[in-house]
């Protein structure tokens, strides 16, 4: 491993100045992504920054909005019985990711701002209509998470800036939500993946987010599968329509994991069944 | 380029120089000499180095030394009892042959001595789980599960029967 210098400022604003000292310095939280790509020389930067003795940045709070600290672990969020049960994708998406030891490292920000096409909390989180809190030396600013992913491993941030929070709405008095995720095997990171989440009253959907992960460059929302199910009621020819929009919409590769016709079957495969799964499933 | 550091190791404050990127793991096995946690990958995928940090497990090899800078952390040396007994987990290891060339050992039952802290008496299922991070070569797993099986008896918390071979 390349030596790097490390540092551990207390506050954000101790952290931008480092950074603005430092060029090449690179931020670090769980370090389960950085400190991979550092030992194999992928990255090789002079200087990290961790974030992790800046407590502002782990705070959980349920309110009339639920904010997560950036630095919250994988394995914090699936520990705290009020955020997952308001809001079961959290765990869905907490409970097979990784392993116990990374779980208890993770970050959910690291995971956002790593900027996987395949990050497990991306497709739950845009599904959850989350925005980000960002902070950098100039000051504050709030950004719907589906307009942070740029491309994979490019993020919206500026260079100095940190990701503080990730704030979710409540999740709606009618609340229905499934998220599937294919792998190989256990510790496996996703072929494809699928959060639903929509509000079932009457027998009509509405406010439907469906939300993939792993089939185009950046975590995306299909935008165009909701449009179809907004205000309908469930029905196979509906799902089967859905199903094939979906597959329209997404941008897969072939990878040492799956072909991209693969990844298009399975995108059709779990659009069906998380949007069959999120309205038959009882709260 | 070296930082002084006070590490809280199996309940015992050491100060040491690192280097600022010494991992958690170089410093307990070239440092600190407790060589009984493993480094297999480096990539946090095998689970040979696990400790404990306040309790939890987590992967040395990804963890920096400074980071963890006056947090509690437990080792396999940290789990022996007064006069070197083997702890309860430990011990049903070696009865219930959950080891072959010992490699994956000090990791697996340190994965296994937090699984039965927080959770006494854990079915299959969820032994399984709390091992997924940490791979085994020789053994094919059975008696590792058996092993931590064995164990939560052993603490006197496992009331279930054996299951079904
Ligand atoms: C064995 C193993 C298994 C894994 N399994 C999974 C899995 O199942 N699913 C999955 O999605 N991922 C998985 N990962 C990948 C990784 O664990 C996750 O992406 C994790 O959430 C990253 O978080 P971190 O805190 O460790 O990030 P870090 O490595 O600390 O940081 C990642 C990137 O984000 C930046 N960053 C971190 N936090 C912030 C912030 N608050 N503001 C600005 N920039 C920031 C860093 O500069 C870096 O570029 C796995 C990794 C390993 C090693
Ligand atoms: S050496 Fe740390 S997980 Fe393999
Ligand atoms: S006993 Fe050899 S790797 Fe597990």
């Amino acid at each position: 491993m390349t030596p790097f210098d490390y540092h551990r400022p207390e506050t954000l604003a101790e952290a931008f100045r480092i950074a603005g000292e430092i060029p090449g310095a690179r931020y670090v939280a769980g370090g389960t992504d950085v400190l991979v790509r550092i030992r194999s020389g992928r990255e090789r930067p002079n200087a990290l920054i961790s974030l992790g003795r800046i407590d502002t940045l782990a705070r959980l709070e349920l309110g009339s909005v639920t904010r997560i600290g950036a630095r919250a672990t994988i394995g914090q969020v699936l520990d705290h019985p009020e955020l997952t049960s308001a809001y079961p994708l959290l765990a869905q998406a907490a409970r097979p990711f990784g392993s116990t030891q990374v779980r208890n490292l993770a970050t959910v920000g690291g995971n956002l701002c790593n900027a996987s096409p395949a990050a497990d909390m991306a497709p739950v989180l845009l599904a959850l209509d989350a925005r980000v809190e960002i902070e950098g030396p100039q000051g504050t600013r709030e950004v719907p998470l589906d307009a942070f992913f740029k491309g994979p491993g490019q993020t919206d941030l500026a260079p100095r800036e940190v990701l503080t929070t990730i704030v979710l709405e409540p999740p709606g008095p009618d609340a229905r939500s499934c998220f599937l995720r294919k792998s190989r095997v256990g510790m496996d990171i996703a072929l494809t993946s699928v959060a639903a989440h929509l509000q079932l009253a009457d027998d009509r959907l509405t406010r439907v987010r469906i939300a993939a992960g792993a089939v185009a460059p950046c975590p995306l929302r299909l935008r165009a599968v909701e449009d179809l199910l907004e205000g309908r009621t469930v029905e196979p020819g509906l799902l089967d329509e859905a199903a094939r929009l979906a597959a329209s919409e997404i941008a897969p590769i072939t990878d040492i994991r799956a072909s991209a016709n693969y990844r298009r079957r399975l995108t059709r495969t779990l659009v069906r069944r998380a949007v069959a799964a999120a309205c038959e499933e009882s709260r | 380029m070296s930082r002084e550091c006070t590490l809280d190791v199996n309940g015992s404050l050491t100060t040491l120089q690192v280097a600022p990127s010494a991992r958690l793991i170089d410093v307990l096995r070239d440092n600190l000499g407790l060589t009984g946690t493993k480094e297999g990958c480096g990539n946090g995928e095998c689970g040979s180095c696990t400790v404990l940090l306040e309790g939890r497990p987590v992967n040395a090899c990804l963890l920096i030394a400074l980071e963890v800078e006056g947090r509690a952390i437990t080792t396999i040396e940290g789990l022996l009892g007064p006069g070197g007994k083997l702890s309860p987990v430990q011990q049903a290891f070696v009865e219930a042959g959950g080891i072959q060339c010992g490699f994956c050992t000090p990791g697996m039952i340190m994965s296994a001595t937090a699984l039965l802290e927080a959770n006494p008496a854990p079915t299959d299922a969820e032994i399984r789980d709390a091992l997924v991070g940490n791979l085994c070569r020789c053994t094919g797993y059975t008696q590792i599960i058996e092993s931590v099986r064995a164990a939560a008896v052993r603490l006197g918390t496992g009331d279930r029967p054996e299951a079904p071979r």
